[in-house]
């Protein structure tokens, strides 16, 4: 009986551990969202776009955040730097390592598509969101514009790219895609987020619609004519446009625009936010700082590793053969000349560059950490656009547009007269008769002035054609290795892209790095 | 067999009542294989277990038995029992079978089969073979034993070492076997369990054998069965070992003066190199060696002119110390048996401050409730407690400068001025404490009813549980404060692990005649799950507390916070028959459909089959003539093994929530989910022949494996325009194919000499014959910036999976070879007299990443190992070597080494650099920043890692027999080990098996055994 009762058991065991089976073979996962559950309401969208920020914003901090400053005629590595590191020496140097296998650039190529492909996705998942239509505009402009800022940046360094175009991704694949057609997709959603984007807005991570209006009008006054989208009149319109909105002014002291007590002021139209918080920290002084302070005291708060430094034209007086008029304040708000630290001058170290205390970026030193921690958690935000480059954006589009005397007006009127400290000399002021080419000239010496190492020289060297002569005359590195040519005003495509990308080959790499 | 305790408890009734007069017999105990004497065997009567006599060093045994009828039953430790008629005999001649051989069971996935049924590849250590090897690590214990294994100790004190079974079979995931102890699959924590506790482990190697684990089988099972208590008087048994530890081998770095020179010369060079005209010697004199010099601070100076060099690493480092203690209590009845032991071991690691202590206990019980109802459990629990260093302690001391004095006045050490921030001083560091304290209960609790005879239903339920914590503070003292500005740093953090795993079977054994039959079905349900959480404060008072006050730090704002939960499951169906035709023929064949939550909802579910046979031709009449041939086994097995072993939840993009800029965000992970994500697939053929020759003096096991894996699973790393980085898919097909052989030879065995000798060698070869659609090559990236394309860890199609991807090395530029080379594209770098030159592969004068190809293979051409066991009366030598020959390394510590231009540590090697006087050389001159082809761009680093290593010799001595039983012991040895005394190889790193991330180790072992 007992052994009858004890087969009995076996089919309740059976049964037991085969009930449900596909119940207990279901395991999600418990502390993420799968991208269906992502993209399916607006809830989770919103942070989905706040996430795009800050890999866009963590794009533009530490090393990789100056990659393209590199080579530049502003800004160039320090000399131990391009001794140790190959690859990332080849963006000064424009020799045989800037080539498909750099890895430095790889590196920034690799970092910036996934913040386009996620903002492709959120744009398509919102186009067929049914929820709340304001919220949901709203988000579609953050998405269209964070997508149109790193594919901007994309293209104008590498030329032809993919669009990425969630919804068509069978159609477009991931091939190269012609200028023409990489400026219209620019153009549409940037357009879209000038008309839905709201006028301010109270969290300083999302933009606005100012700010996307002047980067649309960046996007006119910086396409390549290749690409035939380059229009002073419109970009001058959206410029104006941002001009006219009243809401921007610049600040009365140059000095105050970095300083970490004064964020997001008026004359912000975008900056990244940062804390001395990790991971919020940006460590742009890491970068930027002397060793030979950083050697004296980790916590001194422009001590750092040389990556980047100014070059010669950009820290020297006009009167040396540099960029600096007498009476500039901007000059010693840029640029740091002075080391003494604590009463004592920093002696050389051996074994290094030799120019670790010639003259360094001083527009990232974060005077909050003095003392208290090291320089790695410099934290200031740092500026993506401000009102005074769309003055000076603007002035230039006048002067395309034969408009040469206002254009002077504004550069002198505003521009100019706040960086000799409220009152321009009348030595100082520009003539309003420049001729057109002589007003470019000039613009381009005013805008390092007024931006330098602010991230956008390599765009404007680019556009000025005057690439490889000014940084082949500029560039310690590049003067020295004398290997620059037109070409390099395009990066190479990663060779990783053309190993791993079906649709790009080697037949489509960018002229002049194939062998 | 099977039911011999059955027979010999009822045997036992019938005798008790048989009684007449009585008779004295004599006779002898020795082993059956090596004919050795058994001493201290225990000889009883069966009728009366009391009545019973011990061997002596002969084997020789007298006792007073009832009658012809009397049997006596002869047990030994480590043997099986035997049970002997006495009949008209006077003398008995007993010869006992090895233990682990006649352990004719084994449980497999809940279910008890008959170890003779495993008819495919499986290899069987034994309890004396495994103590053979003093270690804490079972792993460690079948080094070089079992063909077809490949195992790596790691030298990091409490550590597992890893194994491989049949060389590659997946590409990253899981080439580890699985653990099954007592029937419970375990992941990892294998050092968790006392060598000492282990009856048995049994390697299966092919889909045959190892199909019946269906899903988790293709890397092959490890089966660990732990000790039972045996129906018997009680017994005692005490093992103890005592080591001391230091490293095996060093790497041999320049010493101050040749670190000087080395810089001299590298930045001489470089000064030439920009100034053609420049004067040597003269810049050496004003700019080197001078007071403000470029290349020295003033204290390099001043070590250099006193003749000092200073040591960081030894400074850090100390012998290390080990003690080993088990204690054993066993015994049973007919109804029930028992096994207790308790282990304690106690590590101090070389490296100082760095430590290791467990704290064991077992309890193995059976017992029969009814005659048809039986209940058992096999329960450890550990308590084991890891004092971690800081791994900058070591890694930092062991390329410090030896100009720069040993102190600890810096915060970080640096070479000439540059004090590097990533070099903390270690002398600080040891400040830093680590501490880890794990908890592991596994338990397997069974219920056996069987209904009617030779049916038996089971369930068994196992559980896996690890409770570990672990807590680190690093003092405002240490570099790693200073650079973070953290101000103290407290962690705590928590991982649970909990492991159900639910088996039922039911099975059906019958023999009828010559045919055997046996049929299994059942059930498996397997539960994991984890989840751990860390919490990290910054910013102390002081360092008083250490990490026990997390309520007193101060920046908030850095608190750091994390915690995850992560469930996988997996169910399975299975169901096996066995039949065997009079011992002669075998066939098994198997099926199992598994199905696991790491897959997408429409791949969840895999079958593997496999089919057996075996046909032992000693059997047959014909063979009886054939005198030498003791055994002649062939086996042929195929089968289906799959591999579930992927990262989990990658069949879906995962957006994880991550805390930054004052609010929550959502961030792809990088990963592409894969709904489409399907189990890898192993087909296995094993072909093998067991062959025992001169009375099984010399036995040959040989195997030969071909197997081809269909769908590999790999993470594939992707083009960013697809928006991420990487996605886990099934890439590709792989073929894998080797074969094997262990052959174990008596020389020679006489009554008080034997001499055995063993060896396994091993082959495998694998070759990528499939990529997705058209594509040729899958690359890996990786290195400082995440994007470089790796030498190792691509797949070529037609290529080994272990292929080296670089440039070839061509030769050291000499003068001669300028004018030829003058014209080259070398890219950007300086090629001159002296420096590397890759070989231009396709000849177009342009050195670029077309002439980057497979250079080479790592794969070793054969492994295994040889040992030779001699005893002489009590004495007993015992030596095991390891080999591998052709394997192939990369080496990234003594390419590193190499490439010092004196401001880093440097390799010895360095000497033999190129200069104008001595050119015929492969080491490149000495250069300080110019850029130019590294011993990491060409294959000029490969390693030939082929060694040979001693890695145990045991010297032991077992008490007379006399002098045991008068201390009233059954058996007692006492032994020395030298573990990795000796190494031949021609590996310029630390070691060719554990590469080089810490030095390997050596260690000298006294240790006792002790039994009553």
């Amino acid at each position: 009986m007992k052994r009858r009762a004890a087969l009995g058991i076996l089919p309740v065991m059976i049964l037991v551990s085969t009930v449900s089976c596909t119940d207990f073979l279901d395991q999600q996962p418990q502390t993420a969202l799968t991208q269906e559950q992502v993209f399916a309401k607006l809830e989770n969208i919103d942070p989905l776009i706040t996430g795009l920020y800050t890999n866009w914003r963590n794009a533009r901090k530490d090393r990789g955040g100056f990659m393209f400053q590199l080579g530049g005629d502003e800004s160039q590595q320090g000399a131990f730097q391009v001794r140790s590191e190959a690859d990332q020496a080849g963006l000064d140097r424009y020799d045989g390592f800037l080539a498909p296998r750099n890895n430095a650039l790889t590196q920034q190529w690799d970092l910036r598509w996934p913040i386009v492909s996620a903002a492709a996705k959120a744009i398509l998942a919102l186009q067929t969101n049914t929820e709340d239509e304001a919220k949901r505009n709203v988000l579609l402009g953050e998405a269209s514009f964070i997508w149109s800022a790193v594919t901007f940046e994309l293209t104008q360094y590498w030329g032809e790219i993919p669009i990425i175009d969630a919804g068509k991704l069978n159609e477009f694949g991931t091939s190269r895609k012609p200028l023409p057609q990489v400026y219209e997709y620019l153009i549409k959603n940037l357009q879209f987020a000038v008309d839905h984007l709201p006028e301010t807005q109270t969290d300083k991570r999302r933009v606005t619609k100012y700010a996307a209006m002047a980067l649309l009008g960046k996007v006119y006054l910086y396409a390549p004519q290749e690409s035939n989208a380059r229009d002073y009149q419109k970009a001058a319109d959206m410029f104006d446009g941002v001009i006219k909105s009243g809401k921007y002014s610049l600040l009365p002291k140059f000095g105050d625009l970095f300083d970490p007590s004064k964020p997001n002021s008026t004359e912000s139209l975008y900056e990244f936010q940062f804390t001395n918080t990790y991971p919020d920290n940006n460590q742009t002084q890491w970068q930027m700082g002397s060793r030979a302070l950083a050697s004296i005291d980790g916590n001194c708060a422009f001590g750092g590793y040389d990556l980047m430094v100014p070059t010669a034209y950009a820290y020297k007086d006009a009167t040396n053969g540099g960029v600096w008029e007498a009476g500039d304040v901007r000059k010693t708000a840029s640029i740091r000349y002075d080391f003494i630290y604590n009463g004592q001058p920093p002696k050389l170290l051996s074994g290094f560059g030799g120019d670790e205390l010639d003259p360094h970026v001083k527009k990232f030193e974060d005077p909050r950490t003095q003392g208290t921690m090291s320089f790695w958690y410099s934290g200031k935000n740092i500026i993506y656009m401000r009102y005074a480059d769309v003055l000076l954006c603007y002035a230039e589009c006048l002067n395309e547009l034969k408009r040469t005397p206002e254009a002077v007006g504004i550069v002198n009127n505003q521009v100019r007269t706040r960086a000799f400290g409220g009152t321009l000399p009348v030595t100082m002021k520009w003539n309003e008769g420049l001729s057109q080419d002589e007003f470019r000239t000039k613009m381009l010496d005013e805008r390092m002035r007024e931006l330098c190492f602010e991230g956008w020289r390599r765009m404007d060297l680019i556009r000025s054609g005057k690439f490889v002569s000014l940084i082949k005359a500029r560039n310690r590195w590049a003067a020295e290795s004398n290997t620059i040519q037109e070409f390099h005003k395009k990066y190479p495509i990663p060779l990783t892209e053309v190993l791993q990308n079906e649709d790009i080959s080697d037949a489509d790499q960018n002229q002049g790095y194939l062998p | 067999m099977k039911n011999q305790i059955l027979q010999v408890l009822l045997l036992w009734l019938v005798a008790t009542t048989a009684f007449a007069q009585t008779v004295t017999i004599k006779g002898r105990v020795t082993d059956k294989v090596t004919k050795a004497p058994v001493f201290g065997a225990s000889v009883a009567l069966k009728s009366d277990l009391s009545k019973a006599t011990i061997t002596n060093d002969t084997g020789e045994f007298t006792l007073t038995v009832s009658g012809p009828d009397a049997k006596v039953i002869i047990h030994s430790f480590g043997y099986q029992d035997v049970e002997v008629q006495v009949g008209n005999q006077t003398f008995l001649e007993v010869m006992l079978d090895e233990e682990a051989k006649g352990l004719d069971e084994i449980v497999v996935v809940g279910a008890v089969v008959r170890r003779e049924s495993l008819t495919g590849s499986v290899a069987t250590i034994n309890a004396a073979k495994i103590s053979q090897t003093p270690t804490n690590n079972i792993n460690q214990a079948l080094q070089g034993k079992v063909a077809g294994a490949y195992v790596v100790s790691n030298s990091q004190p409490g550590s597992d070492a890893s194994i491989k079974i049949r060389g590659n079979n997946s590409i990253q995931f899981g080439t580890n076997p699985i653990f099954v102890v007592d029937g419970v699959i375990i992941d990892g924590g294998f050092n968790t369990l006392n060598p000492d506790d282990i009856a048995s482990i049994d390697v299966l190697k092919d889909a045959a054998s190892t199909a019946i684990y269906g899903s988790r089988g293709a890397n092959g099972v490890v089966v660990v069965t732990t000790k039972k208590g045996r129906n018997g008087a009680g017994k005692v048994s005490y093992n103890a070992w005592f080591g001391v530890q230091s490293f095996s081998k060093k790497v041999d770095l320049m010493k101050g003066k040749d670190l000087f020179d080395l810089r001299v010369d590298a930045y001489a060079n470089a000064f030439i190199e920009k100034n053609p005209q420049g004067n040597r010697q003269q810049y050496i004199t004003d700019s080197l060696m001078g007071p403000n010099s470029l290349a020295f601070a003033q204290y390099e100076l001043d070590a250099y002119r006193q003749g000092k060099s200073y040591d960081w690493l030894d400074a850090v480092t100390r012998k290390g110390f080990q003690q080993n203690h088990t204690m054993n209590f066993s015994g049973g009845t007919e109804k029930g048996s028992y096994f207790l032991s308790f282990n304690y071991t106690d590590q101090k690691g070389i490296v100082q401050s760095s430590g290791y202590k467990r704290l064991g206990g077992r309890v193995n019980l059976e017992q029969a409730i009814k005659p048809w109802l039986k209940v058992g459990t096999n329960t450890s629990f550990t308590n084991s407690k890891d004092d971690y260093v800081d791994g900058s302690v070591f890694s930092v001391a062991a390329v410090a400068n030896p100009l720069l004095p040993v102190d600890t006045a810096s915060y970080y050490l640096k070479y000439g001025d540059i004090e590097n921030q990533d070099a903390y001083n270690p002398l600080r560091s040891l400040s830093i404490t680590g501490d880890n304290i794990s908890n592991r209960l596994l338990s397997a609790n069974y219920i056996n009813i069987s209904p009617i005879k030779d049916l038996n239903i089971r369930s068994t339920v196992s559980f896996d549980m690890t409770n570990q914590q672990t807590f680190w503070y690093t003092p405002m003292t240490t570099g790693q404060d200073r650079r973070n500005s953290n101000h103290g740093k407290a962690s705590q953090r928590k991982d649970v692990y909990n492991n159900l795993q639910w088996d039922n079977t039911i099975s059906y054994n019958k023999s009828f005649g010559p045919h055997y039959l046996s049929i299994l079905a059942g059930t498996s349900m397997q539960k994991n799950k984890y989840n751990y959480n860390q919490v990290d404060a910054f910013g102390f008072p002081n360092d008083d507390f250490g990490y026990k006050f997390l309520g007193g730090a101060y920046s908030k704002d850095k608190t750091s916070l994390s915690s995850d939960f992560i469930t996988t499951t997996l169910l399975s169906f299975l169901g096996r028959a066995d039949y065997s035709y009079n011992d002669k023929y075998f066939v098994t064949a198997t099926l199992r459909y598994d199905g696991s939550s790491r897959f997408g909802a429409n791949n969840k579910w895999g079958a593997f089959p496999s089919l057996a046979l075996a046909y032992d031709m000693s059997k047959e009449s014909f063979m009886s003539n054939l005198h030498p041939i003791s055994r002649l086994k062939w086996r042929v097995g195929y089968g289906i093994a799959g591999n579930q072993n992927i990262p989990n939840y990658a069949f879906a993009s995962l957006y994880r929530p991550n805390y930054t800029n004052n609010s929550v965000t959502y961030v792809s992970d990088g990963r592409l989910g894969n709904p489409n994500l399907h189990w890898e697939r192993q087909k296995q053929l094993n072909l093998g022949v067991d062959l025992g020759l001169f009375d099984s003096r010399l036995t040959i096991t040989a195997d030969y494996f071909n197997i081809n894996n269909d769908d590999l699973l790999m993470v594939k790393t992707l083009s960013t325009t697809t928006g991420f980085t990487n996605t886990v898919s099934n890439v590709g097909a792989l073929n894998n194919k080797g074969i094997e052989f262990a052959i174990n030879g008596a020389l020679i065995r006489k009554q008080d000499f034997q001499w055995n000798v063993n060896l396994t060698i091993s082959h495998d070869q694998n070759k990528v014959t499939a990529l997705y659609g058209d594509t040729k090559a899958i690359y890996n990236k990786g290195g400082y910036t995440g994007v470089e394309i790796q030498r190792t860890g691509n797949l070529f199609l037609g290529e080994s999976l272990n292929s080296v991807y670089s440039y070839k090395f061509d030769k050291i530029a000499q003068q001669s070879d300028m004018d030829r080379i003058k014209d080259m594209d070398f890219a950007g770098r300086t090629v001159h007299p002296g420096d590397i030159m890759p070989v231009d592969k396709d000849g177009n004068g342009v050195i670029n990443d077309d002439d980057r190809y497979v250079v080479g293979k790592l794969n070793p051409k054969f492994y295994g190992g040889f040992g030779t066991d001699v005893t002489y009366k009590g004495f007993g030598l015992n030596m095991f070597f390891n080999y591998s020959y052709g394997l192939k390394r990369l080496s990234g510590l003594y390419e590193g080494l190499m490439s010092s231009s004196g401001v880093s540590a440097a390799h010895e090697d360095l000497k033999d650099r190129w200069t104008p006087e001595h050119t015929n050389t492969n080491v490149p001159r000495a250069l300080y920043g110019i850029p130019r082809y590294s011993y990491g761009d060409t294959d000029l680093g490969l390693q030939n890692a082929s060694f040979l290593r001693l890695s145990t010799l045991t010297i032991s001595y077992t008490l007379p027999r006399k002098v045991a039983s008068m201390l009233r012991l059954e058996n007692t040895r006492f032994y020395v080990t030298g573990a990795n005394m000796l190494r031949f190889t021609k590996d310029r790193g630390y070691d060719p098996e554990t590469g080089d991330g810490y030095p390997n180790s050596k260690m000298l072992t006294a240790g006792l055994n002790l039994t009553f």
